[in-house]
C-alpha cells in the first residue's frame, strides 16, 4: 500500500469542480477572480488525475474509495464508492484535457456575450457532473451525476441570449433528453430490485448468468437510455440543434465530453454490469446502430449551411465509429474503439473551436455568407486543417490511426466469423470516411479558401488566448497519431484490458475472491491480448511524405525559369475576348459544391431533410421508438 | 392594470399571508433542524421554508417580494450553503478517514437534537442551500411571470441550475 | 396490492410518454415529462416496499422481534429522483415562458426553426 495518499485523488478531482463553480458564482461580477478560479480549479483536476497515471496505468492499480468508510459488510456493499480502473482514468483524462483547453478558450471568447457570470458555474457543473459519471462505481449516483450534467448542458445551450434558436434548441434537449433520463432510472430500478445493491461491482458480480425476462428489461433501458447521451442514431437531431446554438468551448464539452459519458455507459453496461456483450446478437444490434449512426449523420452533414451544425452531424458520426468499433467485442475493436474516443475529443474540439473563432471575428457561422478568411486569419485556417485532416484520416494525424484500428478490427471480425455482414462494415466505414473528407472540402472552400466578402475585409485573427488552446489541441491531434505504439502501451492496452477482465474490478471493489465465490463465471469476453494484424509505421509515412513534398518542391522550383517567357498579361483573355475588364471571381457557394452527387441522392437527401422536421413531438417519438424496438430486440434474442 | 393592482390592495389576502408566514418560516426551520431525528431533512424543511417566498408575493406582488428579499444576496449565499456542505464533507478527508466520513460520530445522546455529529452539520447546510436556492428559483420564476414591472433581474435561466450539487447528496 | 402499484406505475409512465407524443402545447409536453416522473417515482417506492414493514427510522422501546423496515434505500433514490424531477419541471417551464415570448406560440409545430 504504498499508493495511501492516491485514493483521495478521485474524490478530490469531482469536487474540485463543484467547489470552483460555487466560488464561481461567489465572485459575482469579478471577472479576474472568476477566471483565475476556473483556470485554477481546471488545472488542480487535470493534475490529480494526471498523477494517478502511474498508479492505475502503470502498475495496474484500482482504487476503491468508500465514502464516510462504509465498507462493504458479509459482502454486501451498503456505501457508496469511487471506483477507478484503468478505463475509468482513461474517460477522465479525456474529459480533464478537454474542459481544461476549452475554459482557456473561453476566457476570451464569453466576453461578447452580456451575461457571462453563469457561464463558468454551469461549464464547471457540467465538468463535475461528467467526472462523477466516469469516476463512480455507483449506478444511482451515476444517475444523479448524468442529470446535473444534462442540466448544466441544456443551461449552456440556452446561455446565448442574442441567438434566437437557443432556448428552442435548450427546450427539445430538455424533452428528448429526459427520455433517456427516465430510461436510465427506469434501468436502475429494476436492477437494485433485482439485486439489492446499487454498487457496479457488485451487480456485476451477481447478474451474468442469472438474466430474466426483468433483467433483460432493465438492460435494454440502461442501454437505451446511455444510448441517448451519446446521441447515437434515432436521437442525433437534438445533438446538431444544441451544438448550433450553444457557445463554442460548450460544444467541445458537448461532443467531446458529454457524449463519451453516453460511450462510457454503455460500455459498463454491455462489458460490466450484464456482460451481454458475448453475445453475437449484441454485437449485431451495436454494429448495426453505429453504421447507420454513421452513415446517416455523414448524409446528413453533406447538406447543411452552418458551420457548427454540420459539426454537429459529423460529431455523431464519429460516434457511431466508436459505437461500432466497441461493438466488434475483440481486444483490438476496443482499443480501436477507445483510440477513436480520445482522438474525436481532440480534433472534434480543435473544429469546434476553429468554427468558434471565426464566429468570435466574423459574427456568423452561415456557411454561404462566409469564404476567404485564410487571408485574415492563416493560423485558424491552418488549424482548421489539421482537424479536417484529422477527422478524415490523412495519415500521419491521429484519426487515421484510429480509423485504421477499426478497419483491421471489422475485417478481423469478418474473417474471424465468416460472415459477410463485417466486411459490409468496413465498407461503410471507408465510405462514411470519404464523404467526411468530401464534407470538409466544402466547409474548407467555402470558409477560408475563395473569395473574401466585402464585409469581412477588416477581419481580425483571434486573439492569442483563444489560439493557444486550438494550437495544443493541434499539436496534441498530431502526437497522438504519430505515437500509436506509446498510446497503446500506456493508455488504450490498460483501459482494454480493464473493459475485458471485469473480475480484477469485483475483487478489488468487495475483497478478493469474491468474483470466483458469486459469480457464476469469469470468463472473458474476449483475450484481453492486443494483437495487430499489421501496425501502421508513422515514422516511415512521415519520411515518404517529406520526399514528396521534396519532390513536388523541386519540381516547381525547377520550372520557375521558363515562366519568364510567359509575356502575356494575366488578363489578356479577357482582353481579347471581353473588352478589357477586370477578371472577376465569382465564389462557388457551400450549397453548389457537389451539387451533382447531392442532385443523384436528392430522394434521399430529401427525406432525411424531411425527418429532421424540428417538431419536438417527432423526435420525442424516434426516441420512443428506439426504445420499444431494443427492448423488443433485446427480448428476442437474449 | 386592474388586475395587476388587485393583488396588492386584497387585505384579507394580505392578512393571511402575514399569519402564515411565520408558521411556514418555523415549520421550515423545525424540519431542518430535526432532519437527523425525524422524518424530512434539509431538502423538505428548505422548500418549506422557501415557500415564504411565494406567501409574500401572493400578500405584496413582486415587488413587495423582491424589496424584502436580496435576490443577488440569496444567489450568492446558496453557493455559501454548498461550499459549507463540501467542507463539513472534508472534515473526514482532514480527520484521516474518508470523504463524508461522520467524524464527531459519538457526541451526544441517542434521539437528541444533536447527536449525529457532521451529519446533522451537513444536513443543516443542505438545508440552508435549498431554502435559499428555492427561494431565489421562486422569485425568478414569478419575476419571468410579471412582465409588466420592471424586473431587475433580467430573469437569465442559466441561474436556476445549483439545485442538485449538495442536495442530490 | 404491490400489483396494482406497478401496473399503475407503467400506465403513467405510458400516460407521460403519450403526452409527449401527441400533444402539440409545449405546456402539455412537460405535463407529460412530470407524469413520467411520477411513475417512475412510484415503481421505485414499491420496489422498496415489505408488506407490514415498518417506518426505517431509529424508535425507542417500540420495537419486538419480528419486526421489520421497509427498505429505505428505494426512498432515499425516490426523493432524490422528486428533486431532480422539479428541478426539470422549472428549467422546463423558464424555457416554455422565453420561449413564448420569443415565438408567440405555444405550438410545437410552430416552434421549429431548426430543422433539415
Amino acid at each position: 500500500m504504498t499508493y495511501e495518499i492516491f485514493k483521495h485523488f478521485p474524490v478530490l478531482a469531482i469536487m474540485c469542480y463543484f467547489v470552483g463553480a460555487f466560488i464561481v458564482t461567489l465572485a459575482g461580477k469579478r471577472r479576474m477572480l472568476r477566471n483565475v478560479v476556473a483556470g485554477a480549479v481546471m488545472l488542480i483536476s487535470l493534475s490529480l488525475l494526471l498523477s494517478l497515471v502511474v498508479p492505475v496505468m502503470v502498475d495496474g492499480q484500482i482504487i476503491t474509495y468508500w465514502m464516510g468508510n462504509w465498507e462493504p459488510v458479509e459482502g454486501y456493499a451498503i456505501g457508496i464508492a469511487i471506483e477507478v480502473d484503468a478505463l475509468s482514468l482513461f474517460f477522465g483524462l479525456l474529459v480533464a484535457i478537454a474542459v481544461a483547453l476549452a475554459g482557456f478558450y473561453s476566457f476570451r471568447y464569453i466576453t461578447q456575450d452580456d451575461a457571462n457570470g453563469p457561464f463558468f458555474t454551469l461549464f464547471l457543473m457540467l465538468s463535475g457532473g461528467v467526472m462523477g459519471i466516469v469516476l463512480s462505481g455507483d449506478l444511482f449516483n451515476i444517475y444523479v451525476m448524468l442529470e446535473v450534467m444534462t442540466f448544466a448542458a441544456v443551461g449552456l445551450t440556452a446561455f446565448r441570449s442574442w441567438n434566437p434558436n437557443a432556448r428552442e434548441a435548450a427546450f427539445k434537449y430538455l424533452v428528448v433528453g429526459s427520455i433517456g433520463s427516465t430510461c436510465v432510472l427506469l434501468g436502475t430500478a429494476l436492477v437494485y430490485a433485482q439485486c439489492h445493491t446499487l454498487n457496479l461491482a457488485q451487480i456485476s458480480a451477481m447478474l451474468p448468468g442469472n438474466m430474466n425476462p426483468t433483467m433483460v428489461f432493465a438492460f435494454a433501458m440502461l442501454f437505451t437510455g446511455f444510448g441517448c447521451k451519446s446521441f447515437m442514431f434515432p436521437f442525433q437531431p437534438i445533438a446538431a440543434d444544441a451544438h448550433g446554438a450553444a457557445p463554442s468551448s460548450v460544444s467541445v464539452l458537448i461532443s467531446g465530453v458529454f457524449t463519451k459519458t453516453g460511450v462510457y455507459g454503455i460500455i459498463r453496461v454491455s462489458y460490466f454490469l450484464f456482460r451481454t456483450m458475448g453475445l453475437t446478437s449484441m454485437q449485431t444490434l451495436l454494429v448495426f446502430i453505429g453504421c447507420v449512426s454513421m452513415f446517416v449523420c455523414v448524409t446528413m452533414a453533406l447538406n447543411q449551411h452552418d458551420f457548427k451544425r454540420l459539426l454537429a452531424f459529423h460529431s455523431i458520426s464519429q460516434i457511431g465509429y466508436i459505437l461500432t468499433a466497441l461493438g466488434l467485442c475483440s481486444a483490438l475493436g476496443i482499443a480501436g474503439g477507445l483510440y477513436h474516443a480520445i482522438n474525436h475529443t481532440l480534433f472534434k474540439g480543435l473544429l469546434f473551436l476553429t468554427a468558434g473563432a471565426v464566429l468570435y471575428a466574423t459574427g456568423t457561422t452561415y456557411l454561404e455568407k462566409l469564404g476567404g478568411l485564410a487571408r485574415k486569419m492563416p493560423q485558424t485556417a491552418a488549424l482548421f486543417m489539421v482537424g479536417a485532416f484529422s477527422i478524415s484520416g490523412i495519415p500521419p494525424f491521429n484519426g487515421f490511426a484510429s480509423k485504421w484500428m477499426i478497419y483491421q478490427a471489422t475485417y478481423e471480425k469478418a474473417a474471424e466469423t465468416g460472415s459477410i455482414g463485417y466486411a459490409l462494415v468496413t465498407v461503410v466505414c471507408v465510405v462514411t470516411s470519404v464523404l467526411t473528407l468530401a464534407s470538409f472540402i466544402k466547409v474548407g472552400q467555402s470558409v477560408f479558401f475563395g473569395q473574401l466578402p466585402l464585409e469581412y475585409e477588416n477581419v481580425k485573427e483571434t486573439p492569442l488566448s483563444m489560439r493557444i488552446p486550438m494550437w495544443i489541441m493541434a499539436a496534441l491531434c498530431f502526437l497522438t497519431g504519430l505515437f500509436p505504439d506509446l498510446m497503446v502501451e500506456y493508455l488504450l492496452g490498460p483501459a482494454t484490458a480493464a473493459v475485458l477482465d471485469t473480475a480484477r474490478y469485483i475483487d478489488a471493489a468487495m475483497g478478493a475472491g469474491y468474483a470466483e465465490i458469486v459469480a457464476n463465471s469469469t470468463a472473458y469476453l474476449a483475450e484481453p491480448v492486443l494483437v495487430f494484424a499489421g501496425t501502421w509505421d508513422p515514422v516511415s509515412w512521415l519520411l515518404l511524405f517529406v520526399i514528396v513534398m521534396c519532390a513536388v518542391t523541386l519540381v516547381s522550383l525547377a520550372g520557375r525559369r521558363s515562366r519568364g517567357a510567359l509575356t502575356l498579361a494575366d488578363d489578356a483573355k479577357h482582353a481579347t475576348f471581353f473588352g478589357g475588364e477586370e477578371a472577376e471571381f465569382s465564389h462557388v457557394a457551400s450549397g453548389d459544391l457537389f451539387w451533382g452527387f447531392k442532385h443523384n441522392l436528392r430522394g434521399y437527401l430529401n427525406f432525411m431533410s424531411r425527418a429532421h422536421s424540428g417538431i419536438t413531438n417527432d423526435y420525442v417519438v424516434w426516441g420512443v421508438c428506439a426504445m420499444a424496438v431494443i427492448t423488443v430486440y433485446c427480448f428476442i434474442f437474449m | 392594470m386592474k388586475k395587476k393592482n388587485w393583488k396588492r390592495d386584497d387585505l384579507i389576502v394580505r392578512c393571511l399571508a402575514d399569519s402564515y408566514l411565520p408558521i411556514a418560516l418555523v415549520l421550515g426551520f423545525y424540519v431542518i433542524l430535526h432532519g437527523n431525528i425525524s422524518p424530512g431533512g434539509g431538502f423538505q424543511g428548505g422548500v418549506l421554508a422557501a415557500s415564504g417566498v411565494l406567501l409574500l408575493y401572493l400578500g405584496y406582488g413582486f415587488r413587495g417580494a423582491a424589496t424584502a428579499v436580496n435576490m443577488e444576496r440569496m444567489h450568492k449565499l446558496e453557493a455559501v450553503g454548498a461550499l459549507a456542505y463540501v467542507f463539513f464533507a472534508m472534515l473526514g478527508i482532514f480527520a484521516g478517514y474518508n470523504f463524508c466520513r461522520n467524524i464527531l460520530w459519538n457526541s451526544g445522546n441517542i434521539g437528541d437534537l444533536w447527536s449525529a455529529g457532521t451529519i446533522s452539520l451537513m444536513n443543516y447546510s443542505v438545508g440552508f442551500k435549498v431554502l435559499t436556492g428555492v427561494g431565489f428559483l421562486l422569485l425568478l420564476i414569478i419575476s419571468l411571470l410579471s412582465t409588466g414591472e420592471d424586473h431587475e433581474h433580467d430573469g437569465t435561466i442559466p441561474t436556476t441550475e445549483h439545485e442538485e450539487g449538495g442536495a442530490a447528496k | 396490492m404491490m400489483l396494482a402499484n406497478y401496473i399503475g406505475a407503467i400506465a403513467l409512465i405510458v400516460i407521460g410518454f403519450y403526452a409527449m407524443i401527441v400533444k402539440h402545447d409545449i405546456i402539455k409536453i412537460v405535463i407529460g415529462m412530470g407524469i413520467t416522473d411520477y411513475g417512475l417515482n412510484l415503481l421505485i417506492v414499491s420496489i422498496g416496499f415489505n408488506e407490514g414493514g415498518t417506518a426505517p427510522i431509529f424508535t425507542f422501546g417500540e420495537l419486538t422481534s419480528g419486526m421489520y423496515f421497509v427498505d429505505p434505500v428505494p426512498q432515499a433514490l425516490t426523493l432524490t429522483s422528486i428533486v431532480i424531477g422539479a428541478c426539470v419541471t422549472a428549467m422546463a417551464l423558464a424555457l416554455c415562458v422565453r420561449l413564448y415570448k420569443e415565438y408567440g406560440t405555444l405550438d410545437s409545430r410552430r416552434i421549429r426553426r431548426l430543422h433539415g
